[in-house]
């Protein structure tokens, strides 16, 4: 046999795929390892879209009450334990009265959504 | 809504809706080519279940970088190198693997007249007969479409070395594939 009609034959034979008798649940195997692949991504994704917005929300918090301070530290004439008093009450008021409190953890609430969606739908696309 | 029917196509096409996330339509190309990148893998010398396991690790691998996948050649080609690849791996990171010019194992001159009680000689057994360098060779260049020079990169050996334990291999196969099948031996003298 001439040597190209014998490599024209291996590859023949080679492309001749054997049958396995447990080809479906091999195939089932490799879908249910996407599926649960896919679900544990997905779990992954919105808990760092959670962390985030938390990180978010405190990060929300902690510049209002920066800013307080500051305001407070401009007053300078009061000691520091009254001072202290004083950033504490306004940081209960800026949590709890319903103008302000209610509008910042609405925005935090919203931030987590928004963040946790932005990055399941980014994940998706790419 | 989704339909329960298995998605259609050409795999270019099947290939791009995996690569937008549709697993059905991955777990098509799966359907098609499980059984041919199984088979590359025995036939490189992997047992079944170290290829079952490495065929399953290839399409999920192929999964994460279908989108890589273009259609300029198979997309059987395509998987099958990743499976190939692992492999290559796999053994290598085992030291199981000896790559010289020499014969190796499996290179026994007595296997190929030694009586064989299968009714049909095929490939398989057939590249039992060659050493696991010229097993890989031959495999990845007959079954993998690999050219020599890539042989010779994955296997880090000299190409000239790829070449040779394909002609060996070659030289082994042609013996052993043109022998008849012991039944046909059978009926010929009965």
């Amino acid at each position: 046999m001439a040597e190209p009609d014998f490599e024209a034959q291996l590859v023949r034979l080679f492309s001749d795929a054997p049958s396995f008798p447990d080809a479906e649940l091999f195939n089932a195997e490799i879908s249910a390892k996407l599926d649960r692949g896919w679900a544990l991504r997905r779990m992954l994704i919105g808990a760092a879209g959670v962390a985030a917005g938390l990180f978010a929300a405190v990060q929300i918090v902690a510049t209002r009450f920066s800013s307080e301070l500051q305001v407070l530290s401009r007053d300078g004439a009061r000691d520091a334990s009254s001072e202290l008093s004083a950033a504490l009450n306004r940081l209960n008021d800026l949590v709890v009265t319903p103008g302000s409190g209610e509008a910042l953890w609405l925005a935090a609430g919203l931030a987590v959504l928004a963040i946790g969606f932005a990055v399941t739908r980014a994940m998706e696309e790419f | 809504m989704t339909s329960d029917r298995s998605p259609t196509g050409h795999d270019v096409e099947l290939a791009a809706l995996a690569a937008a996330g549709d697993r059905r339509a991955y777990g098509e190309l799966v359907r098609r080519h499980g059984s041919s990148v199984r088979g590359l893998l025995r036939r490189m010398g992997a047992d079944s279940t170290t290829a079952d396991d490495l065929a399953q690790d290839a399409f999920l691998a192929g999964f994460e970088q279908v989108a890589e996948y273009r259609g300029e050649g198979a997309f059987a080609g395509w998987i099958k190198r990743i499976a190939a690849r692992l492999y290559l791996r796999r053994v290598k990171r085992e030291a199981r693997l000896v790559f010289t010019d020499a014969a190796q194992d499996g290179d026994d001159p007595a296997a190929l007249n030694e009586p064989r009680t299968a009714n049909r000689i095929d490939l398989d057994e057939a590249l039992k007969s060659l050493s696991r360098g010229e097993r890989l060779s031959v495999s990845l260049c007959y079954g993998g479409d690999w050219s020599h020079a890539e042989v010779a990169e994955a296997l880090n050996i000299p190409i000239g070395t790829v070449k040779s334990h394909v002609k060996r291999g070659l030289d082994k196969l042609r013996v052993r594939l043109a022998q008849p099948p012991e039944g046909a031996r059978r009926e010929a003298h009965g």
